[in-house]
């Protein structure tokens, strides 16, 4: 026998990645299902069908996409399922924010340097609008910018499936470059900080996008597009002044300071997950959102020091912004634990 | 009641209970045949579609049957599945209409 198993022992074998409780109700069921498709009454035939038959692709695929779905849970699914389906929803939330708020600075800087606003006084020679060298042309890099912020606008207005394709076709160009650096001998080497920057910061957010199926409770969609002209102004107008007046010198590298983003949005968010008269879901969502965010900025972080392999100095600051994040994630994530007990699981909608 | 925004597998489902409990795979077979060959539901969909429509209780479980050895379970329409898949089909069939006036079709069925 192929394996020492039969047709039956593999489909329960497939079935394995969904959830437990979920097993518990429907693997007999679907096991069942998935027989009679086979199985066709007459034993010789249906005995060779057992023992050398295999789960084809599409139904293990089926039931990997069924898995996603109940493990990024949505409404109806169990409190933990639920609280971690809500917390990655979030986490893509403020990734697309993240790439948001730099691809409008970009744009805005662009006008700028053309002097779109005539009244407007001319830029400041450091914050000319510099696209990456290479075979990808600089209008593609302007209109990735566009599509970040296009992206994190379809989403916190619940157009799911525009923002999964602008995902797609906005992650594409930074690909096309990795590539070419990596043939031409473009890239640092080794070139672990710009491809974990691709698969961590683009490519990630938008395989998380998953987490927006159709069960999904709706996004809270004023707070997020408030979001994106409160980051702008908070975050990076202070930031471009600093560039501006040529203390650039002073500000960490992309992910040092998506490391000290990271960990004043938890020192923010510290005092809530701490409280015991909080009201735990919600904070507790929160808390398991800024450890996703967290992990991404620190494998960042890390993957990125290979950068400064020959500056001492600049692999200390980088491990102090690492120790930084460690020590403000840690604060947060007792209550992360704890959420997966208290997030509630509202019911499926109905109307009428 | 009716179900929020019904998909189309969901529709198919439940459609295919309408004339009494099937299994999963008779299910499949069903929603293959109502659709013309358009719909091929595969298991792991066709579940995930039973576990929302069961939670949303519009269908239920309704007997067992042993075959070949494995217990097949059956399910049917509750009161609440039968009223929603009412509603989505005079849904549709208003926008069937709709589209057939628009195309200057209105009389061609009934000619």
């Amino acid at each position: 026998m192929s394996g020492d198993l039969d047709l039956e022992q593999r489909y329960r074998r497939v079935l394995r990645v969904l959830p437990v409780y979920y097993r518990a109700q429907w693997e007999e069921d679907m096991v069942g299902a998935f027989l009679d498709g086979w199985l066709t009454g007459d034993p010789d035939e249906d005995s060779v069908t057992m023992e050398y038959d295999r789960p084809t692709w599409p139904e293990v695929a089926s039931v990997i996409g069924l898995a996603a779905r109940l493990y990024l849970g949505g409404l109806g699914t169990p409190r933990r399922y639920f609280a971690w389906g809500q917390a990655v929803r979030r986490a893509v939330l403020v990734m697309a924010l993240v790439h948001a708020v730099v691809g409008l600075d970009a744009l805005v800087l662009l006008d700028w340097n053309r002097r779109v606003i005539s009244w407007l006084p001319a830029a400041p020679a450091s914050l000319g609008a510099a696209t990456p060298n290479g075979v990808v042309p600089a209008t593609v890099w302007y209109l990735v910018d566009f599509a970040w912020v296009m992206l994190f606008v379809a989403l916190a207005l619940g157009y799911y499936r525009a923002a999964r394709v602008i995902g797609v076709l906005a992650i594409v160009p930074n690909l096309i470059y990795l590539l070419q650096g990596q043939f031409t001998g473009l890239l640092p080497s080794p070139p672990l900080g710009p491809w974990a920057f691709w698969i961590l910061i683009n490519l990630a957010p938008v395989l998380a996008m998953a987490a927006f199926h159709r069960d999904a409770p709706p996004t809270a969609r004023w707070p997020w597009l408030l979001a994106l002209p409160a980051g702008y102004l908070l975050v990076e107008v202070p930031y471009l002044a600093v560039v501006a007046t040529g203390n650039a010198a002073w500000l960490p590298d992309n992910s040092g300071f998506f490391c000290l983003l990271v960990s004043l949005a938890c020192l923010a968010h510290a005092p809530r997950a701490l409280s015991r008269t909080r009201r735990a879901a919600e904070s507790g969502v929160w808390s398991l959102t800024l450890m996703l965010v967290a992990a991404v900025a620190g494998a960042y972080r890390i993957a990125s020091l290979s950068d400064y392999r020959h500056d001492p100095h600049l692999i200390k600051v980088s491990l102090v912004e690492l120790l930084i994040l460690l020590v403000t994630v840690a604060l947060v994530t007792p209550d992360a634990a704890r959420t997966q007990a208290a997030a509630p699981a509202p019911p499926y909608p109905h109307l009428g | 009641m009716v179900a929020k925004n019904m998909t189309g597998p969901a529709f198919f489902v439940l459609t295919a209970l309408a004339d009494g409990p099937r299994h999963g795979y008779g299910i499949v077979g069903e929603v293959a045949d109502l659709s013309q060959g358009r719909v091929k539901l595969k298991i792991g969909s066709l579940y995930g579609v039973l576990d929302r429509l069961a939670a949303e209780g519009l269908i239920e479980p309704d007997h067992e049957e042993a075959h070949d050895g494995r217990l097949r379970r059956y399910y049917r329409l509750t009161r609440d599945g039968r009223s929603a898949l009412a509603e989505e089909a005079e849904l549709r069939a208003a926008t069937a209409r709709v589209v057939r006036t628009r195309l200057g079709l209105a009389g061609e069925a009934a000619g």
